[in-house]
């Protein structure tokens, strides 16, 4: 177990707060069904089992049992980097539904994160959507602007806006109304095996508290041991690469546009700013200068990372409690002597918190997903079984369910699931859960506009991987990312 | 009198004409209807997504607003393609990887045909594991060469690092400079066998008088195949060039799902970046103008295709 404070942590820092308070910003503002200016492990841990919830019942107000119908439903699935505990959790969540449901004719597809974007925004090109979809957080702004959605708010489903985290809520707002239901939230936390940490001459139970450190720490790896410091990921197309370079971009006090203010406009692109630039030299040092990350960061995602921690080649990483699970899941792989490895690393793997900047601003991406429901007119036989759509929408983002299905990897969206009494059995059997739970005050969401998932997938990591492999220089990078993200807003030149 | 008979004459055979024309379709009317399932099913996937790409292609769409809301733009589109610098390196890497995909995949391919042309022990069983690269699916090969590749614990670094020929595995796909190669590599070993099987059947057309009689009048190894076989080869060979080369205009799978066109644009040729600009962001103005241009760029080489294609057909019936 990590020896850090995490409640410490959390109470101290000013930046902290401030992004707290940025978090806790909405613009409906009710009584949440927990403290959310109390949050710390201790107090996650006081309230796990204190209320039962009846999933079928609440949700039989929302729409009958009985009720018949058909639903076409997408949705971000489990995918090679999550643990075999998740794919038990998906299936009996769709076993329960139609259970409950027993005349609602479910036809569910899951997409991998990477995929899912792609085929959805196609589809809906040629009106052969499905009537529902689960979005990760950064899509659903984007398909609200082009008005492919239809107003959804947590009051429709039998919730209350005030029952979801602020930050979620928002990444669902276009225009003053709510497009979606958040299903799950979380924030990554910082993984290290101590073993290389104490033979690279490091304490081993000591996490590198700043980015300035990471780096640091990541040669002292790298020189002595002759592997991998830290988990850097640049691969483009692909979810993993922002969620790991944001952190570092706004610990430096960096941004893409002011979306670390408490009201962020957009209106300002300061990726191309002193502070951004700091962060991109980090990288660049790792990367280039020190030679101390892996050097297939620019094909690879946190699933390539994993077995290379595993395989004690990697020092340092950036991912959720569940990759605990993950590293379980792949020692069963093993074999002969790698084994005994595996359970060395397993037994040596810490979780602590993202480092912070040089002024001590520490952050992290505030991530998780949606439900949406569509349109008829972009629907695929262009009607929607709105009722049976809401069963759905009500079933998952229950406190039960958004709890289960987030049991490993991630956090209810529906901040009752805290108060379960699943939830404290998470606690329990979930390792460094309450790290990951600890660093969501400091989540801050990715910008709420409909050109994010363009600048995240591409833009930054285009800009990583022209700096890392010698095309720009940092400057030129971050200016060039800088002139792509005007063009974007602008418009939409090449 | 010959000359009014002749201003007769021709209204009446142009008259003739017509009518033996739609006698002649008459006749056939049943063969008209036979295909027609196949036409209108190509004008609906092929002809309308061409002419829907084509007017999309003068067409911008605003940002945040669907495609339902494009606006009119001329040729705006395709100036913005000429005049953008990633075009014009995606360009070089589109022409680099289909030339040299083209030429190794053939060069291999055809001394694969020539090596295999030969009676010996074991060819038949040859000639079956040549074509597995060709056989299997561009996806999984594609995943396995990721991994053969790997730039920290793929197995040529292995081996190398193992060997103690190299201190550290050798960056091929994550770097500027040898990643693209690296997928030239890939795609020759999945295309060389398809340029081998058609080189195979060619030789099958070479007279064995011929190569007898060169061989009794003295001539050596590389003169039989220089003065027989391949003037024999020739017409396979130019439809097997242009096929390869068209193929690898469109080539697709490899370059996406080993890098996505990375690093830093190394890797992105023609098809892999229209799909970037159209699915990842959105461009669809751009992307159809981009497309566009692809499609007159294949259409060249299919009219040569055609073309070699009618040569040989000509040829074969003088022969």
């Amino acid at each position: 177990m990590s020896t850090f404070n995490f409640g410490q942590a959390i109470r101290g820092g000013v930046s902290a707060a401030a992004i707290t308070s940025l978090l806790m910003s909405s613009p409906v503002l009710g009584a949440p069904p927990v403290d959310l200016s109390k949050w710390s492990p201790e107090y996650v841990r006081s309230i796990a089992g204190t209320k039962d919830f009846d999933t079928a019942a609440d949700c039989n107000k929302v729409t009958p049992l009985d009720y018949k119908g058909r639903l076409t439903f997408w949705y971000q699935g489990v995918f090679e980097g999550d643990p075999d505990l998740l794919r038990q959790y998906y299936k009996d969540f769709f076993a329960a539904f139609r259970k409950t449901y027993p005349n609602i004719d479910l036809q569910e597809q899951a997409l991998t994160y990477n995929d899912l974007l792609d085929k959805f925004r196609t589809a809906l090109l040629g009106n052969a959507g499905p009537m529902m979809v689960r979005l990760q957080i950064l899509g659903g702004v984007e398909f609200a602007s082009k008005g492919y959605l239809q107003e959804l708010k947590p009051e429709d489903v039998g919730y209350a806006t005030e029952d979801f985290w602020p930050g979620a809520m928002k990444s669902n707002m276009w225009k003053g109304k709510t497009y979606g239901i958040p299903t799950n939230n979380e924030t990554m936390a910082f993984i290290w095996n101590a073993d290389i940490f104490k033979r690279a001459g490091l304490d081993p139970d000591k996490p590198p508290a700043t980015w300035d450190d990471v780096v640091k720490y990541s040669k002292q790896i790298h020189d002595k041991l002759g592997i991998a410091g830290y988990g850097l990921v640049a691969r483009k197309n692909a979810g993993n690469t922002p969620y790991r370079f944001l952190p570092q971009l706004w610990g430096y006090g960096g941004s893409v546009f002011d979306e670390t203010t408490q009201s962020p406009t957009y209106g300002r692109i300061e990726i191309n700013s002193r502070a951004s630039k700091q962060a991109l030299q980090a990288s660049y040092d790792m990367y280039v200068r020190d030679k101390s990350v892996p050097v297939s960061a620019l094909t690879n995602q946190q699933a390539d990372n994993q077995p290379l921690f595993l395989a004690g080649q990697l020092g340092m990483m950036i991912s959720h409690p569940s990759d605990y699970d993950v590293m379980l899941d792949l020692k069963k792989k093993a074999s002969g002597t790698d084994v005994q490895k595996a359970q060395t690393v397993i037994d040596n793997m810490r979780y602590g918190p993202i480092p912070t900047g040089p002024d001590g601003k520490r952050a992290v991406v505030f991530g998780g997903s949606n439900m949406h429901i569509l349109k008829p007119e972009y629907v695929d036989g262009g009607k929607v079984d709105l009722p049976a759509a809401k069963a759905l929408a009500c079933f998952w983002a229950s406190p039960e369910w958004s709890l289960k299905m987030a049991y490993a990897g991630s956090n209810p969206g529906n901040l009752n699931g805290f108060k379960t009494k699943w939830m404290k059995e998470r606690l329990d059997n979930i390792k460094f859960l309450d790290v990951t739970t600890s660093m969501l005050p400091y989540g801050v969401p990715f910008p709420t506009i409909p050109e994010t998932p363009e600048i995240m997938n591409i833009v930054v990591p285009d800009m990583l991987q022209n700096a890392l492999t010698g095309a720009m220089t940092v400057d030129q990078a971050t200016e060039d990312a800088a002139k792509k993200i005007k063009n974007i807003m602008s418009g939409g030149k090449l | 009198m010959t000359m009014a008979t002749g201003l007769v004459d021709a209204p009446l055979k142009a008259k003739a004409k017509r009518f033996g024309f739609l006698r002649q379709a008459w006749d056939h009317r049943f063969d008209y209807l036979y295909v027609l399932p196949a036409i209108v099913v190509m004008l609906i996937v092929i002809a309308y997504p061409i002419y829907y790409t084509v007017e999309l292609s003068f067409f911008t769409t605003p940002p945040s607003l669907q495609l339902r809301d494009k606006e009119f733009v001329g040729i705006d589109n395709y100036g913005l393609i000429l005049s953008s610098d990633v075009f014009w390196r995606v360009t070089a890497n589109t022409f680099i990887w289909t030339l040299a995909s083209t030429a190794f995949a053939f060069t291999l391919g055809l001394g694969s045909a020539l090596a295999l042309n030969h009676e010996f022990l074991g060819r038949g069983v040859l000639r079956a594991i040549l074509i597995i690269p060709w056989v299997i699916s561009a996806v999984a090969a594609s995943y396995i060469w990721k991994w053969i590749y790997h730039s920290d614990f793929g197995l040529i670094g292995a081996v190398l690092v193992g060997l103690g020929l190299a201190e550290r595995p050798p960056n091929l796909i994550d770097s500027v400079g040898t990643v693209l190669p690296s997928l030239i590599v890939v795609n020759v070993w999945r295309e060389f066998p398809f340029a081998m099987i058609m080189l195979t059947a060619g030789l099958q057309t070479v007279p064995d008088q011929l190569l007898r009689a060169a061989k009794v009048d003295g001539a050596g190894a590389w003169q039989r195949f220089w003065h027989v076989t391949f003037p024999h080869l020739q017409g396979v060979s130019t439809v097997t060039i242009l096929l390869l080369a068209v193929s690898n205009f469109n080539s697709f799978i490899i370059p996406w799902i080993m890098t996505g066109g990375g690093p830093s644009n190394a890797s992105h040729i023609w098809i892999t970046h229209i799909y970037e600009l159209a699915f990842g962001r959105q461009r669809w103005g751009i992307a159809s103008a981009y497309s566009v241009l692809l499609f007159l760029t294949l259409m060249t080489l299919g009219y040569f295709y055609v073309r070699a294609l009618s040569s040989a057909e000509n040829k074969e019936r003088v022969a």
